[in-house]
């Protein structure tokens, strides 16, 4: 069953002596339960496509329907009810609030939705055990390493029982041995949990955890990848090939 | 690019940021120089004339003026510069040295400043007729003002504002200088506390301040109260105990107290926070360090303005009343002379009442009034001469008040000398008539004035049976310093005027005589001609408290919502992340509308309190009237405050608006 589906998504930014056109029509499904990757050279339109796509921003032309709901459709109001219930978020640089302390970081979501805490709270116990950050939930984020942020990051977004997880290059800062626990609690939750994930990254090695990857080139989709059976080293081979085929430039960290 | 296109670039591309700073500017401006000018009006000099102490009043406020205006203009630019300083970073990045930033920013504040004190002192120049208006209206003087240009208030304000001037390009060359590159650009980070916990220190210094406050109000309460203070011989040092705990208990609570009343609600959540804490709670908590002089500040001239303004008006708006105790009535004739006003009354037809009184005196001593505690003070030594009246004499002016025989009461006791030296009913004492010891037993404490004050001097009065009087007037050998008073009210308000000049022609026969054994002389003053000099004097004072006030509300106001830029500025990053989650606008909002409450509200409500029991303390020196004034000065701060919070939150509403 496809959870998100894109039909022919464009998107042009500036007015129409500069116009600049920086997706050309894609069109996507992603089913419930997958681990998608986005990868592409700098450039390639990865997090404009993203963001259309998890209704931050708005496609110029072209449909998203979540769900079997077409986001154009919503109000301001109804579109950040959406999000907040339907949508988990993990960015490259954390966002989290400084003021608040990891406890209080991952509950956000429900200052606003109404839940009983207990439910709340024992959401909260599943996700820190299995991300293993239960020591430092009354700690600050200035008072924890990178990893430990981004983990946060992703409990906040898995707290609601997201339909679909949105990752926007999440290993970017950090380390690769934070990275790898990053991924590996990913994969964990994508499949324990059957959590829909959909990830954007230039790394290969963290493309190699997804389920499948599609490639971007001048915002088109140039190619996709299945892992199937593959082990990760497998997959991280292959991927490696495409982005050399796709261009020397592929690596723009 | 040339360096003066660059500035009039980045002028024009900040000129969003700056336009309240502008404002504000030109507003300033406009205030020292229409109050400068006012001075110098002709017309204004000759209605002030009579005043003496007007001109220096003038002087000393427009001091007071300028000195608000120079630290606020300090205070904005400095709060500016900090937000600028990625700018001036990245003009050093790029090779510019230090001595050229200094100019181009001196340039760009050169060319702000001076079109804003042009237009300030253009705008001060007309409503200076309108600020003259306004104070010959207090004054009840009539009078055309003319709109006057004087060359030494614009000597005098371009003088002033060059010096600011100065000051302010002194302040930049240090600013610019004293930083490093890198520290520029980090320079809107630091004023943040980097985020801590909250340690036991927090706690006892949060308590001590909260506690501080409370020391201080309620000591305040007691400065004057004679039978519980056993301070009232240090008044002065009693005083600066009350000043030094409000002051640094004010700085206490909002360096410790707000957070950790803040900090104990948030802990009870458990992490289950509401909206208002993500988004108004937890940063004012975490900004608490770098905001608690400002706001410490702000509060104390909140409340030292509104505590001014309110003692002021009180003086004023008791103007009538403290006329009424000088002279009960609208006239008053003395031991039978100037019957001649009566007699031309008549004849030009104006209605009126009169009341006669019959005068005695009795010597008493109100030591046997006071409560025990103040028994032995030395202020009771001996008795006093005071005039006595009969009962019905005095229902001639109250009906309903009766008496048994012995019995009396004493009135004309209120404001000052009551909160001093508070007497009891329901106690029996011994009056001397002559040598004649009589005992009265006093029933009632009363606030009526009937006798004008050249009669009573100031000492309450007694009155009593008739029967008890006439004992009273027979004792007494010696003949009264003044034996009879005539009181005259008119009838209709409409007369006042023809009855004023009638009165103020007779002004050879209003000379009280008194007797062969009083060498000192009186002249009776009617109603009227009291109140009068009692509007000029408290009407200049008000018009120029009411001047300050606005002056230190307009800074504090403003400083307050530049301080909510500049933090609106640093949370878009919040607002970003709350939108992408899934936060509405109008979530986030929600959450805003908390934290400006707090921002505005709690410097004004602590300011308010503070004034209000500065207020309480001694307002009876001031007049007799305390909740009329003081509801209205406080009303006003309110509603004025009220304005710079809306002005915040659009600010908010446009960050909130472009953080997606």
């Amino acid at each position: 069953m496809a959870v998100l589906v894109g039909r022919k998504i464009r998107k042009v930014y500036g007015k129409k002596s500069t116009a600049q056109e920086v997706l050309k029509g894609i069109d996507l499904e992603v089913n419930k339960g997958e681990f998608v990757g986005i990868m592409g050279p700098s450039g390639s339109g990865k997090t404009t496509l993203l963001n259309v796509l998890c209704s931050i921003d708005y496609p110029t032309e072209g449909v998203v329907e979540i769900n079997g709901q077409s986001l154009s459709g919503f109000k301001e109001k109804a579109l950040a009810k959406f999000r907040r219930e339907q949508l988990g978020f993990i960015f490259q640089d954390y966002n989290l609030l400084d003021t608040l302390t990891v406890k209080e970081n991952i509950l956000l979501p429900f200052s606003i939705s109404k839940l009983p805490k207990a439910v709340a709270e024992s959401r909260l116990k599943e996700l820190v055990g299995l991300l293993d950050i239960e020591d430092i939930l009354n700690k600050y984020p200035n008072e924890i390493s990178g990893g430990q942020k981004q983990r946060t990051s992703a409990a906040r977004a898995l707290i609601t029982s997201p339909t679909l997880v949105f990752a926007d290059e999440p290993t970017g800062a950090l380390d690769s041995k934070s990275a790898n626990a990053l991924l590996t609690n990913l994969e964990k939750i994508n499949q324990q949990k059957t959590a829909t994930i959909m990830m954007v990254t230039h790394d290969a090695v963290a493309a190699s955890f997804c389920s499948r990857v599609l490639f971007l080139k001048d915002g088109a989709i140039y190619t996709e990848l299945y892992r199937g059976d593959k082990t990760r080293q497998q997959f991280f081979q292959q991927i490696l090939s495409t982005q050399s085929v796709l261009g020397g430039d592929g690596y723009d960290a | 690019m040339t360096l003066s296109r660059l500035v009039f670039r980045s002028m024009r591309k900040n000129v969003k940021q700056y336009y309240l700073y502008f404002f504000a500017l030109i507003f300033s401006v406009t205030l020292c120089f229409s109050f400068t000018t006012l001075q110098y009006n002709p017309s204004v000099v000759e209605a002030l004339e009579l005043s003496r102490t007007a001109s220096a009043g003038f002087k000393a406020a427009s001091y007071i003026l300028y000195f608000i205006i120079t630290l606020f203009v300090l205070y904005a630019n400095q709060l500016f510069m900090k937000r600028r300083s990625k700018e001036i970073g990245l003009y050093q990045l790029i090779g510019m040295t230090k001595g050229l930033v200094v100019r181009l920013i001196a340039l760009e504040n050169i060319v702000l400043f001076v079109v804003a004190v042009c237009a300030g002192m253009v705008i001060g120049y007309f409503s200076s007729r309108l600020f003259a208006m306004a104070l010959l209206q207090l004054l009840e003087i009539d009078m055309v003002i003319n709109l006057a240009f004087s060359q030494e208030a614009l000597k005098q304000s371009i003088i002033i504002f060059s010096i600011l001037l100065v000051v302010i390009i002194l302040q930049l060359v240090w600013m610019i200088r004293r930083v490093s590159l890198l520290s520029l650009f980090s320079a809107t980070k630091q004023a943040d506390e980097r985020v801590k916990r909250f340690s036991i220190f927090h706690s006892v210094m949060g308590l001590i301040g909260l506690l501080l406050i409370a020391f201080g109000y309620y000591q305040s309460t007691m400065l004057f109260d004679v039978e519980k203070s056993a301070m009232f011989e240090n008044l002065y040092l009693h005083m600066l105990v009350i000043l030094g705990s409000t002051v640094l208990g004010t700085f206490l609570f909002f360096r410790y107290s707000v957070s950790l009343i803040m900090n104990t609600v948030r802990a009870n959540k458990k992490g289950h926070l509401k909206v208002t804490d993500v988004l108004a709670v937890t940063p004012i908590m975490h900004r608490m360090k770098s905001n608690a002089k400002s706001l410490t500040l702000i509060t104390l001239l909140t409340g030292l303005a509104v505590g001014i303004m309110t003692l002021s008006y009180i003086s004023y708006y008791s103007a009538e009343t403290k006329a009424r105790q000088v002279s009960p009535y609208d006239y008053i004739l003395l031991n039978n002379q100037g019957n001649e006003f009566i007699q031309q009354l008549d004849q030009e037809g104006v209605e009126y009442n009169i009341d006669t009184y019959e005068i005695a005196t009795v010597n008493l001593n109100i030591k046997d009034l006071v409560s025990d505690t103040l028994q032995d003070s030395p202020l009771f030594e001996g008795d006093s001469t005071t005039p006595v009246i009969s009962l019905s004499n005095f229902q001639q002016r109250v009906h309903e008040v009766q008496l048994q025989n012995e019995e009396a009461f004493i009135t004309s006791y209120a404001d000052i000398i009551a909160e001093v030296l508070p007497i009891h009913a329901g106690r029996e004492i011994v009056v001397k008539a002559g040598e004649t010891e009589i005992p009265i037993y006093i029933t009632e404490i009363r606030e009526d004035y009937l006798l004008s004050n050249i009669v009573s001097y100031g000492s309450p009065l007694v009155v009593v049976q008739d029967a008890l009087f006439e004992e009273i007037q027979e004792n007494n050998t010696e003949p009264e310093r003044i034996s009879s008073q005539i009181g005259i009210n008119l009838v209709h308000e409409g007369d006042k005027e023809k009855a004023e000049e009638i009165y103020s022609s007779l002004a050879d026969q209003r000379t009280v005589e008194l007797n062969d054994k009083y060498t000192d002389t009186f002249v009776q003053s009617s109603y009227e001609e009291v109140r009068k000099q009692n509007v000029a004097v408290f009407g200049l004072t008000i018009f120029v408290t009411a001047f300050l006030g606005l002056a230190f509300l307009l800074t504090t106001g403003s400083i307050l919502y530049f301080k909510q830029m500049a933090e609106a500025e640093e949370e878009r990053e919040s607002y970003n992340i709350l939108r992408k989650i899934g936060f509405s606008k109008a979530d986030i909002l929600k959450g805003i509308y908390a934290k400006q409450v707090f921002n505005f509200g709690v410097p004004l409500v602590i300011g308010l309190l503070h004034s209000y029991f500065a207020v309480k303390s001694g307002w009876w020196l001031f007049g007799s009237e305390l909740v009329a004034p003081l509801l209205i000065i406080m009303v006003l701060y309110i509603v004025l405050y009220t304005v710079f919070a809306v002005l915040s939150i659009q600010y908010y509403k446009r960050v909130v608006n472009n953080s997606l």
